[in-house]
């Protein structure tokens, strides 16, 4: 149990020579277009940059982004598995930099689950405590303990290889928890199980933080284990960090677009629209369709000195109601999901997701058919043009 | 009634085996000729027909009447061989050789192996290996060449021992020079293996033995090692396979009057009785005698380690 502070941390990986930077300056002038999410210095490929987080004891933190974003990199970096190119990282009050991995009072849970191949469930979990020197009575205790928090007593004396994916999981994280880490950092841990079992196992991560109390660090490109998981999650993005609230926050007030198109399943609806001030009121209007911004929103709005512009409309998909009049659209697809229909429609050439509870549908939708939506004004989130950002930030 | 009907069930799944794959054959038999022909029978003809030339060693050999003209003689050449009073001085020279060999051989490609997986520079790994690789592509001639220029009693050797020994002619050194030329010609080619052995080690896995606090020492035991292990264990069995099987070259080159004593092994007595003599019944009975002794080895070291080794082995 620990606090973590991360102060302007960075990462640089340097090139190894002048060819490999010729390489990749060749390799950008031939394709300009091409978005690339690293960020290419003259000292190297940079992965992470102004990354500052202060982690509270025992608080869950969840990094969540796409691939390539750095989320790893900077869980590497705490566990002093990347050397630290600029900043500070701080442990219970210490500075960890340049302190080895085995130090830092750290345990960390592998995508691949990283076993050791020729040894027992049981050796697997013990090896940490028997290279501490740690007693063989206390090693015993811990390692079964452990084995009946996560339910593989009975396969203690089984090799890796003799394991399902699920239980090869289970032990990668009781050879963690054995050791009652200060912190417990997790690298994509659910990735290779399926479907089924990544639920399964995201329910025992739950359970598991409030029985070993600890300092979490977890990193995920899945965002329903971001917002299932964390106490609070940090968006990153091409290096940088986006946003960290806790999930109601970035759900509600995602800060960009980025965030906003990235939190939410299906992804928020984004339209061209128009931000009217009128007076101290604010209105949205799309299609000719007008939608005045609630009391919170506008007071935001107002604090901010936000003026009349054309905005980038964002309301998700589950905010978005059919209606009998608002903004037409055709239906294109129709998707049955038991409780809810995603209905893809096309408004003037931009798709559109409306989920409509099966409950409160009166018709089925076809192909072609006419419908109009609309939202409410506390629910639509306006992005600047030029900026991507939240205008209420 | 029931196993009857398991039992037929049993053989019709095997015939229908057979005649799928009898099917497959018919239909991709071009694929057998192309590939599988030739390699059978160069198989044959460089693998299996000379091994009718073992016969020579139950004749008194002579070129000129052939295998079947020459007079059969039994086992009188192998009675000879092991009578003979210098027998034990050969086969003690070449199993010394060899198990001192292979005791300090084979461990030196597997340390250097484990060197190199800790170069993390793959350019400098790339070099240093290029570097370790070469002797191997010098002749043992030009080899033995080097080293008895190396220690020569003007030699460099002696030179930075201020000393002026002639060790080519001292028998207690030819087993030292003989071993540590062949470490220094061969570690670094025989390293290729376990190098990519090594390539298969989990990165993951080793930096969890690094978190788990894990030394170099036990981030070999517990990564390393395990990655590598089977084959070592197979290079091994081949290893004690050639026991016997010591090159004559190189100790023929290293081979002075004076230290004969320890040099004379069986290869160079096959080829001096053999070759030199024409005594070619005598020297392929020698020569069999050492590669029954060898598959004999190889034999029981396979079964050994298959019994250590949960049933692995070759």
């Amino acid at each position: 149990m620990a606090s973590v502070q991360l102060n302007n941390i960075m990462k640089v990986y340097p090139y190894i020579s002048g060819e490999d930077k010729k390489k990749n300056k060749k390799k950008n002038d031939n394709e300009p277009e091409k978005k690339i999410n690293l960020q290419i210095t003259d000292e190297g490929v940079v992965a992470v940059q102004q990354f500052s987080l202060d982690i509270k004891d025992k608080e869950f933190i969840v990094l969540v982004g796409p691939s390539g974003c750095g989320k790893s990199t900077t869980l590497r970096m705490v566990a002093g598995l990347e050397e630290i190119s600029g900043g500070e990282l701080i442990i219970d009050g210490k500075v960890m930099n340049d302190v080895a991995p085995k130090d830092r009072d750290i345990a960390m849970v592998f995508q691949n689950y990283a076993l050791y191949p020729h040894m027992t469930v049981y050796e697997n979990m013990a090896f940490s405590l028997k290279l501490r020197h740690t007693a063989k009575e206390e090693i015993d205790k811990k390692v079964r303990e452990a084995a009946r928090i996560l339910d593989i007593t009975q396969y203690l004396e089984r090799k890796p290889k003799a394991l399902s994916g699920g239980q090869r999981q289970r032990v990668a994280i009781g050879r963690a928890i054995v050791r009652a880490p200060k912190v417990m950092l997790m690298d994509e841990p659910l990735s290779n199980l399926d479907a089924k079992l990544r639920n399964e196992m995201r329910a025992e991560i739950i359970k598991l933080r409030k029985r070993i109390d600890t300092t979490f660090m977890y990193v995920t490109h899945d965002q329903t284990e971001a917002m299932t998981l964390g106490d609070r999650i940090v968006i990153m993005r091409d290096g940088y960090i986006q946003q960290i609230g806790t999930p109601q926050e970035v759900f509600n007030h995602p800060a960009n677009l980025f965030v906003a198109g990235f939190i939410g399943m299906p992804v928020m609806n984004f339209f061209d629209a128009e931000l009217k001030r009128e007076g101290n009121e604010f209105f949205v209007v799309l299609s000719g369709v007008k939608v005045k911004l609630d009391e919170k929103k506008t007071a935001r709005l107002l604090k901010n000195d936000v003026q009349s512009q054309p905005v980038t409309l964002g309301v998700r998909p589950e905010h978005t109601n059919i209606s009998a009049t608002g903004v037409p659209a055709k239906v294109d697809v129709s998707e049955m999901m038991g409780s809810s229909v995603h209905l893809h429609v096309d408004a003037d050439g931009r798709d559109v997701i409306i989920i409509v509870p099966t409950l409160d549908m009166e018709s089925s939708y076809n192909y072609g058919d006419l419908v109009h939506f609309t939202f409410s004004g506390n629910v639509a989130h306006v992005f600047s043009k030029e900026t991507d950002k939240n205008l209420e930030f | 009634m029931k196993k009857t009907s398991e039992s037929a069930a049993a053989g019709s799944g095997g015939n229908s085996k057979l005649h799928n794959t009898l099917v497959y054959f018919r239909q991709h038999w071009q694929l057998y000729v192309i590939f599988m022909l030739p390699a059978f029978l160069l198989t044959i003809i460089f693998r299996y027909i000379p091994m009718g030339g073992i016969a020579i060693a139950f004749t008194e050999y002579n070129p000129i009447r052939g295998i079947f003209g020459s007079e059969w003689v039994g086992f009188e050449h192998f009675r000879r061989f092991l009578s003979s009073p210098d027998f034990m001085r050969y086969l003690v020279n070449t199993l010394k050789l060899s198990v001192f060999g292979l005791l300090w051989g084979f461990p030196a490609p597997i340390l250097l192996a484990f060197l190199l997986n800790r170069i993390l520079s793959a350019k400098t790994k790339q070099k240093i290996q290029l570097v370790l690789y070469m002797p191997n592509f010098i002749s043992v001639i030009v080899l033995c060449g080097i080293v008895r220029i190396l220690l020569a009693p003007t030699g460099m050797v002696n030179m930075l021992l201020g000393t002026s020994f002639n060790f080519m002619t001292m028998p207690s050194a030819f087993r030292t020079i003989y071993i540590a030329s062949g470490i220094w010609q061969g570690a670094g080619w025989a390293s290729i293996i376990y190098t990519a052995a090594l390539s298969n080690a989990s990165k993951e896995l080793k930096e969890a033995a690094v978190i788990d606090g894990a030394n170099i020492i036990q981030q070999i035991q517990a990564v390393e090692w395990p990655a590598i292990k089977d084959t070592v264990l197979i290079q091994f069995i081949m290893s004690v396979g050639n026991i016997m099987s010591v090159g004559f070259e190189k100790a023929y080159a290293l081979q002075t009057d004076l230290n004969l004593n320890a040099s004379e092994i069986i290869s160079t007595y096959v080829y001096k009785k053999g070759l030199l003599d024409g005594d070619y019944g005598f020297s392929t009975a020698v020569g069999l005698f050492n590669t029954v002794i060898n598959v004999i080895l190889l034999v029981t070291m396979n079964s050994l380690v298959k019994k250590m080794n949960d049933g692995k082995g070759i």
